[in-house]
């Protein structure tokens, strides 16, 4: 197992923070690096604040995986706004708590904090989405 | 810079071979590779090899693979990989090691064992990862193109199911399939589900098998033979794990830049290409792939299946071997597979699969990928029946 990956990346997994090239305004999460993957420059950095609900680009639901996973899964690439306006940033996600036959293109999804899985009793958590109930922000 | 031709190649049957080793399917498609050379190979001839795989059965770990399965001691070996454009990129340092004047015979050998253990590749479901490919499989990777694609350019779940009919007729009358059986668009349909949009059908099925070719440069090749296929232009190309563009939802940009570079240094264009042997891991693989090679244009891949083009008789044959699908993906034998395959249709000697528009130029196309919906690596050999 690999617990110092998950210690690096806290600050992403956990409060969604993301970095804005300086240059072209693209958005890395929730790896930070130099060089811009997008404009391949050597931008300065800007660490932005992601808002906490996105919207679905494209997404599958598995209806195989090992028996760690609860199927069927909803996987969706989704597409973040940030808080302060600029480009989103386009993660994906594992969905919970939503029936996959709801789950669509261009649908809103709300990111929620979970515990993700345990590393020798010790959570890792980052977040999953789900389909938003009522219109809490 | 010295052409260089394809002298030989040698495949095993894919399939279920629990009675064989690594080893043994490995030194199987090498001596079948050396009993295809024309004129006749003595193995002490090869000065190079190319040893193409995951090695997913832990086995190799080295060019040592090669050379211990084929007894060819004493020589450069090395191995290749590059997920699933493995086979292809071995192919591909082989061609520029004898181009380069480092060898004047090279093996190019690709072989996995993918059944002996029941996991494979479901361990990149990657349990302890948290943005690079929890709960991610392969069915899930490529399926979001297909969502996307559907979607976004109208393509219907008959369209992408039609990829898998075709393939399997193709696979029922090709001798080395892992599949031999034939599928209707309902059969796909209405099939088990894997992972929505795709269902058993679309999904190629875990298969060992092994493959070797033999590259010669033009200064050899008469000794060889008199009927030689020459490598008349290759690319490969990347795209990055985590940058999610919109290009990369509905195809792999990766392919496009690979394929333009093959063309480029073939010095044609999409249209000339007789017959294509593409990564079909998926119907959708093959279905946005067909656009991303320029055999059609983009968001046109319902329309090119449809229009019957990658059909056996039609204009642009795709899969004749059946393709991922029906022939099966042993990773590092699939690329050397493939360029076998083009091979013998540019000699006409394809058999129950032979296209019938008397190839000249042939095409072959690998793409494979990383763990995050993005991600892509491909690479493209063209082959041609003419000295380039």
């Amino acid at each position: 197992m690999h617990e110092p990956p998950f210690v690096r990346d806290r600050a992403a997994n956990e409060r969604l923070e993301a970095w804005e090239c300086g240059s072209c305004g693209y958005v890395t999460i929730p790896e930070r690096r130099e060089v811009c993957k997008r404009c391949g420059e050597y931008p300065d950095w800007n660490e932005v604040q992601l808002a906490e609900r996105g919207t679905v680009q494209s997404y599958v639901v598995q209806q195989r995986l090992p028996d760690e996973f609860e199927t069927p899964l909803p996987v969706a690439v989704v597409d973040i706004p940030q808080q302060g306006g600029g480009e989103p940033a386009r993660v994906y996600g594992l969905f919970t708590e939503t029936n996959p036959d709801d789950v669509e293109i261009g649908m809103e999804a709300e990111a929620d904090f979970r515990t993700m899985f345990d590393i020798d009793g010790l959570p890792v958590n980052s977040f999953k989405f789900k389909r938003p109930r009522g219109d809490r922000l | 810079m010295r052409d260089v031709a394809i002298a030989g190649a040698g495949i095993i049957d894919f399939g279920e071979l629990f009675e064989q080793s690594f080893d043994e399917m490995a030194e199987q498609a090498f001596m079948n590779a050396v009993e295809d050379v024309d004129h006749g190979i003595e193995p002490g001839e090869i000065d190079a090899a190319f040893f193409g795989t995951l090695d997913i059965a832990n086995d190799a770990s080295s060019g040592l693979g090669a050379s211990h399965s084929t007894g060819l001691f004493g020589i450069p070996s090395s191995r290749v990989e590059n997920a699933c454009a493995t086979g292809s990129t071995a192919f591909r340092q082989a061609t520029t090691a004898v181009r380069a004047g480092q060898a004047d015979v090279a093996l190019v050998l690709g072989a996995e064992k993918m059944r002996d253990s029941a996991e494979g590749l479901i361990e990149g479901a990657a349990l302890d990862q948290v943005w690079r490919g929890r709960g991610v499989t392969m069915p899930a990777f490529f399926g979001m193109r297909a969502t996307r694609h559907m979607h976004q350019y109208g393509t219907t779940r008959e369209q992408i199911a039609k990829v898998s009919v075709k393939n399997h007729e193709n696979g029922a009358k090709y001798p080395h399939a892992h599949y031999q059986f034939t599928c209707s668009v309902e059969d796909v349909v209405e099939g088990p589900q894997v992972t929505y949009p795709l269902n058993l059908y679309d999904c190629c099925p875990v298969t060992d098998g092994a493959a070797a070719t033999i590259v010669v440069s033009e200064d050899v090749v008469e000794e060889y033979t008199d009927d030689p296929v020459w490598v008349a232009g290759s690319g490969l190309s990347t795209d990055s794990l985590l940058r999610g563009d919109d290009e990369a939802l509905v195809g792999f940009p990766a392919s496009t830049q690979a394929a333009s570079q093959a063309y480029d240094e073939a010095g044609i264009t999409a249209e000339e290409i007789d017959v294509a042997e593409v990564h079909d891991c998926f119907t959708i693989t093959e279905l946005v792939t067909y656009e991303d090679l320029g055999f059609c244009e983009k968001g046109k891949g319902g329309e090119f299946i449809d229009s019957g083009a990658p059909e056996l008789d039609g204009e642009t044959p795709v899969n004749p071997s059946g393709g991922l699908l029906a022939k099966g993906h042993p990773i590092g034998a699939t690329g050397v597979a493939q360029i076998n395959e083009i091979y013998e249709q540019l000699r006409g000697e394809a058999g129950a699969v032979q296209v019938g528009n008397d190839p000249e130029y042939g095409l072959q196309h690998n793409a494979g990928i990383g763990r995050n919906a993005t991600g892509s690596i491909s690479c493209v050999n063209v082959l041609s029946a003419e000295r380039p």
